[in-house]
């Protein structure tokens, strides 16, 4: 039962190993250097700081899109648009500040829209865009890849006509809060991402959509003799992915207080998928964790901080991301898995933690 | 059925002329005509039609073209590379580094970063084989390790200065005419260079591999079904490999050429190249669920791809970014093409005979 | 025909973990013949084949080919030999032209290392001919029909000089024409010497190709039988075997006078699968459906529960007409459907016990109106104990369980729903005794509850001993009504021999 304390399903729980992975990294930092540990309180900004705050701070953008394509992967699909949606939402928001920049040339704290409009519309413009992808593949039936391929290339694009190929600078102090203000002495980012990780798992654990989203990902057929749309809960996945997109968005254009249509969101799908299927969800679909997506996202964040702070070109941090996705698919890899031993017929059990299970 | 002809009539010319399998390549050749027509038509007066503007289409996008080849047989195999820039880049690295801060001799640069594409792509050959793991994936991997080890190597850009890489990038065929009973170069001049020979001889490779080879029909069997490839007995492990190792080598040569056109190694050179080379192959008729596609298709989709810049480039007032746009859309209007030829066939299966 | 044994297998025996899946069978096959391999579902036949070819490897006994002991190890050793196997599906690749696919791998090429098309599609051609197929070989082969597919196979296997011919359920998607189309090139190849083994469910087609015939049932040999000295009905009794396993008894289900029409089945059919099915259907009655498979009892299931979607015909559900175009339309009408292949559209493998009683329920309620994990526990727990299944929790993953308990997670999630109209195809196939007994006892209570049921079942003797109807069904048709209570099992094996012997009456 539920209640009772049951070591062997925690030691099989998805999750477990992904946490003793991140426990294992900051081990290792702990021993190297024990300073990478200090918080301080600075009283001017009212905020924690300390390189364990700058982790959770830092993985926030992609945390929040992981969250989406968790549900995406769960449904045995890929999302390669959100990193283009990123930059969009980011021109949008200041599109709307900023306008064509005639009335105010210089940048300042103001805004042109208030500032409910320009999250909205922002919003907004990637629900649509997400819906779209949610249309090509539920409705059309596409292969997700190709699907989300067309806006991945388009996206981009359409960010630059909306700023009109312009890049704006914004010192709106209340666009800067997203990402430089602080609640309860935490940066503003992670106040979201926590948000939006309360939201997600109430949508999807204590709605039946969770229970819906893993049926459709296992077994398609049966879930539709048993009387499920398929088609409706792959749409909503899609819209909501491209909507916490716009989220990861503006809080990157807060950050770097511009939109930046050719950097911005750069290679954030390709993180977010991995933070995702680190987390523990399979990319062939089925069983997803919201909370190992987090914890995903922040081994990934962890180890770029970590190699950072030793003066290891941020580029470089690539090579050992790339480390991390081979050990993760060679753990979760079938015939690694088989050889591992005892494991059931089913094709469809997944993931390195049951290794050990 | 019940025809009991001894002569066995071939399908006719326009039968086989109107194969839906063809109709990918014919569409885009089609629409490359259209904008071609529509670009004559605008900015004709302004030197659109010359043979000029149309070799320079070659020589801007020839390195994307080397690696849209080897895509073009990986995606056919229903696989996907998303490694080809970044090694690509890695290779500009090898040369810029080992030439400028080493001082090595530019080609050894070439054949160590040759060894190191193909062996890299054959390792992800069999990772994604015998391991089963999703090409996205795996080559996902790749592509973080290759642009990692870039940045390792240089975090600058580094020019390269090499008298015989100087020569090789300049070497130049000049576009003569007959006056007079005397060969002069044509007005405005116009040329093809090293990288637009290299992008028309991969072209001619990757045909004569993918028709006239076993290893070529072995491809389309995989991408066609791999379940049967198996039961046929085809060296399925062989070819897939072999694949991601021949675009390993495209990815190099890709590096080469872009080099051969910057003259310098960046570590963020070609960043999203690879979306660029996939949605050339797309555009030039390859399925991206495997078992269709071809060379002639990659070459137009290469010079649809390339057409819209210089189109924009004509037009003066219209901004770049209209071309990811103009991408975007052709490649929904492609796939949108795609989606109704397969679903055709499946339909016209059914009344057959 | 001259007696040259080129194949003889003795006392083979194959343990898989649990099951004796072969039990010194012995098979024999003689140059020139074609030679039928028949047997239920389960029966041992396609294990019997795998064996042959080197897919699975005997623990006893021993294969004589041309005389000579061999033991093969993998396909590709068995294809060597000259033993060549076709299978239902067509394992060739669509993309490829006709030509391409009877020879890709083994093109023959020109000099400097060119294949040499026109070499290729010139024996294609030929080859072709022989088997009196007039097609352009240059055309992708998805431009053909399954039948002509299944003969470009054929050829194939037939090319690489093969000696022995193993047909797997090749005619399963073929129509009538393209059946007879087979059989002349099977006939045609017997003359050249070849050995056939052909395997198949229709019947009509043993008695219309095969020399003679081998029976299995549940991994043991039943006999061997020249095709002219065994009757159709002699051979249905073969197959199917009496089931004396159970003995429990059973009470048929009592339908009260004047019970409404609970669903009307009117001309129902999808073109080319299953047509002009009509059946009604009464509150607390069961209705069975018998006939070998194939014979369009899983096709009529599917469509009645919208899982494909009928062209023609129409359905009423308590006296009024509905619309069942997917299966959510048919859990609104208070049906519920355990399908055959419970793997492929039954339990949903990597969710628990719990989730999968729950699932149903919860698509009918919505995704906004959760049930709380105590109501999920509370319902599965009290199915889990009705239907006496063996887990030992409610979390327990569903892949986990053996089948019989599979399937009683899957009826537990129907039940849950409270239907008012119960379809089971095959619910008791591949499960044991105890439990199948379980799952009839259970049916009938439902039955005595007031709900209707529809149950397949390839096995006469549960159908005979449940229903109060028997619908029999023979070549994608509807070949006749029996009642329940006065039939005899040889009154079924008549219809489904004979055909249309019976007049259709309800």
């Amino acid at each position: 039962m539920k209640t009772k304390f049951d070591f062997s399903r925690i030691m099989k729980s998805k999750i477990t190993w992904a946490v003793i992975a991140e426990l294992m990294i900051l081990l290792v930092c702990l021993i190297i250097r024990p300073e990478f540990f200090q918080i301080s309180y600075q009283e001017s900004t009212g905020m924690l700081y300390g390189s364990l705050i700058d982790i959770l701070n830092r993985s926030s953008e992609i945390t929040i899109i992981a969250l989406g394509m968790t549900l995406v992967i769960a449904l045995a699909g890929t999302d390669l648009s959100v990193g283009a949606l990123v930059a969009l939402s980011g021109a949008m928001a200041l599109k709307l500040m900023r306008w064509d920049m005639s009335e105010f040339p210089t940048a300042g704290d103001y805004s042109i829209t208030p500032m409910f409009w320009v999250i909205l519309v922002a919003l907004g413009i990637c629900a649509l865009f997400g819906s779209f992808n949610g249309l090509m593949i539920a409705r059309f039936g596409m292969q997700p890849i190709i699907a989300t391929l067309v806006l991945m290339v388009a996206g981009r694009g359409v960010a630059q006509i909306i700023t009109n190929g312009r890049q704006m600078t914004t010192n709106f102090a209340a666009f800067k809060f997203i990402s430089q203000g602080s609640v309860l002495f935490l940066p503003m980012p992670i106040i979201i991402t926590v948000v939006i990780f309360i939201l997600m798992s109430l949508l999807t654990r204590k709605t039946a959509f969770g229970m819906f989203v893993e049926s459709v990902g296992i077994n398609p057929n049966a879930s539709r003799v048993s009387g499920l749309r398929s088609s409706l809960i792959i749409f909503t996945a899609y819209l909501i992915t491209g909507l916490l997109s716009g989220v990861s968005g503006l809080i990157y254009a807060s950050r770097i207080g511009q939109n930046d249509s050719n950097n911005a969101g750069i290679n954030y799908e390709l993180d977010a998928i991995l933070a995702v299927v680190i987390g523990g969800t399979s990319m062939s679909g089925g069983k997803f964790s919201l909370t190992g997506t987090v914890i995903g996202s922040i081994i990934i964040r962890t180890i770029i901080t970590f190699v950072y702070y030793f003066g290891v070109a941020a580029e470089a941090t690539m090579v050992f991301r790339a480390l991390i996705v081979v050990v993760v698919i060679v753990l979760q890899s079938e015939p690694v898995r088989e050889f591992m031993g005892k494991r059931r017929t089913m094709r469809k059990v997944a993931m390195g933690g049951e290794l050990h299970g | 059925m019940a025809d009991k002809r001894i002569r066995i009539k071939r399908q006719s010319l326009t039968n086989r002329i109107f194969n839906p399998k063809h109709v990918m390549v014919y569409a885009t050749i089609g629409v490359f005509l259209l904008i071609y027509l529509f670009g004559a038509l605008m900015y004709g007066d302004k030197g659109f039609t010359t043979i000029r503007t149309f070799l320079n289409m070659f020589i801007d996008n020839a390195y994307f073209g080397i690696s849209a080849v080897g895509m073009t047989m990986v995606l056919i195999t229903g696989g996907i590379d998303l490694s080809v820039a970044a090694v690509a880049s890695l290779t500009g690295m090898f040369i810029a580094y080992g030439n400028s801060v080493l001082g090595m001799d530019p080609f050894l640069c070439i054949a160590i970063a040759m060894v190191v594409g193909v062996g890299l792509g054959a390792l992800m050959g069999a990772m994604i084989h015998y391991l089963n793991v999703p090409p996205f994936i795996t080559t996902l991997a790749g592509m973080f390790l290759a642009r990692g080890a870039c940045s390792l190597i240089s975090r600058e850009s580094i020019a390269i200065n090499n008298a015989a890489f100087d020569a090789l990038a300049g070497w130049k065929i000049y576009i003569m005419k007959l006056v007079d009973g005397e060969w002069v170069k044509v007005k405005p001049i116009a040329f093809v260079n090293f990288n637009v020979m290299l992008f028309l001889a991969m072209i001619l490779i990757g045909a004569y591999l993918l028709k006239s080879t076993r290893l070529g029909r072995n491809v389309y069997a995989i991408g066609g079904n791999e379940q049967s490839a198996k039961l046929m007995f085809l060296p399925v492990a062989k070819t897939k490999i072999f694949v991601y190792a021949f675009n390993g080598f495209c990815s190099v040569l890709m590096g080469v050429s872009y080099a051969l056109y910057v003259k310098s190694g960046w570590n963020l050179a070609l960043q999203g190249g690879e979306l660029e080379v996939i949605a050339s192959a797309v555009i030039g008729g390859t399925l991206l669920t495997g078992g269709v596609g071809n060379m002639l298709g990659t070459l137009f989709g290469v010079m649809l791809k390339s057409i819209i810049p210089a189109l924009i480039t004509f037009a003066g007032n219209l901004l770049s970014w209209w071309g990811k746009i103009a991408t975007g859309l052709l490649l929904l209007l492609f796939i949108g093409i795609q989606r109704i030829v397969v679903t055709y066939s499946a339909r016209r299966k059914g009344s057959c005979r | 025909m001259p007696d040259k044994r080129i194949l003889e297998m003795k006392g083979i025996e194959i343990q898989f973990p649990g099951v004796k899946a072969l039990d010194k069978v012995d098979f024999d096959l003689i140059a020139g013949e074609v030679h039928a391999l028949l047997g239920e579902n389960g029966a041992g036949k396609s294990t019997l084949i795998k064996c042959l070819t080197g897919v699975h490897h005997m623990d006893k006994g021993q294969i004589l080919y041309d005389g000579k002991e061999i033991t093969p190890t993998s396909p590709q050793a068995a294809i060597a030999m000259g033993i060549s196997t076709v299978f239902q599906e067509i394992n060739l690749c669509q993309n490829l032209t006709v030509a391409e696919n009877i020879f890709v791998g083994r093109q023959p090429m020109k000099r400097g290392k060119r294949i040499d098309w026109k070499a290729i599609n010139r024996r294609a051609e030929e080859l072709l001919l022989r088997f009196n197929i007039h097609i352009d070989v240059t055309r992708p082969l998805d431009y053909y029909s399954t039948g002509i597919q299944q003969m470009v196979s054929i050829a194939r296997a037939v090319d690489v000089r093969a000696k022995i011919l193993i047909l797997d359920e090749p005619t399963s998607s073929l129509d009538e024409k393209e059946v007879e189309r087979l059989f002349d090139v099977m006939r045609d190849l017997k003359k050249t010497g070849m050995g056939i083994i052909f395997i198949t469910h229709f019947l009509d087609q043993v008695f219309a190709i095969s020399d003679r015939m081998t029976v299995l049932r549940n991994g043991h040999l039943v006999g061997n039988f020249l095709t002219d000295q065994i009757s159709k009905i002699e051979l249905v009794r073969q197959m199917i075997g009496k089931d004396m396993d159970v003995i429990f008894a059973l009470k048929r289900p009592t339908v009260a006078e004047g019970a409404p029409e609970t669903l009307k089945v009117e001309n129902l059919g999808i073109a080319g699968r299953v047509e002009n099915v009509s059946f009604s259907l009464r509150k607390g009655e069961l209705i069975g459906f018998a006939g070998l498979l194939g014979s369009g009892r899983t096709e009529t299931a599917e469509m009645v529960f919208g899982v494909t979607r009928a062209d023609h015909g129409a359905i009423e559900i308590n006296e009024k007409p509905a619309r069942i175009r997917i299966p959510v339309d048919a859990i609104q009408h208070k049906m519920a459907f355990c399908p055959e292949d419970r793997k492929r559209d039954g339990i949903i493998g990597d969710l628990s016990v719990r989730e999968n009683i729950a699932l149903v329920v919860q698509s009918r309620r919505g995704a906004l109106k959760p049930m709380s994990p105590k109501e999920q526990l509370d319902l599965a727990d009290k199915y889990i104990t009705m239907l006496g299944i063996a887990t030992p929790d409610a979390d327990k993953k569903v892949g986990e369980l053996s089948g019989g308990n599979q399937q009683k997670v899957i009826l537990a999630r129907w039940m849950a729903t409270q239907p008012e109209i119960l379809i089971l195809d095959e619910p008791t196939r591949g499960i044991d005794v105890g439990a199948k007994a379980e799952i009839q006892r259970l049916m009938l209570e439902l039955c005595g509850q007031g709900v209707s049921v529809l149950f397949i079942s390839s096995e006469l003797d549960e159908i005979l001993r449940c229903s109060n109807r028997v619908i029999v069904m023979r070549d994608r048709c509807k070949a006749g009504e029996l009642p329940g209570e006065t039939s005899r099992q040889e009154d079924i094996l008549q219809v489904i021999a004979e055909g249309s012997s019976l007049e259709e009456d309800a």
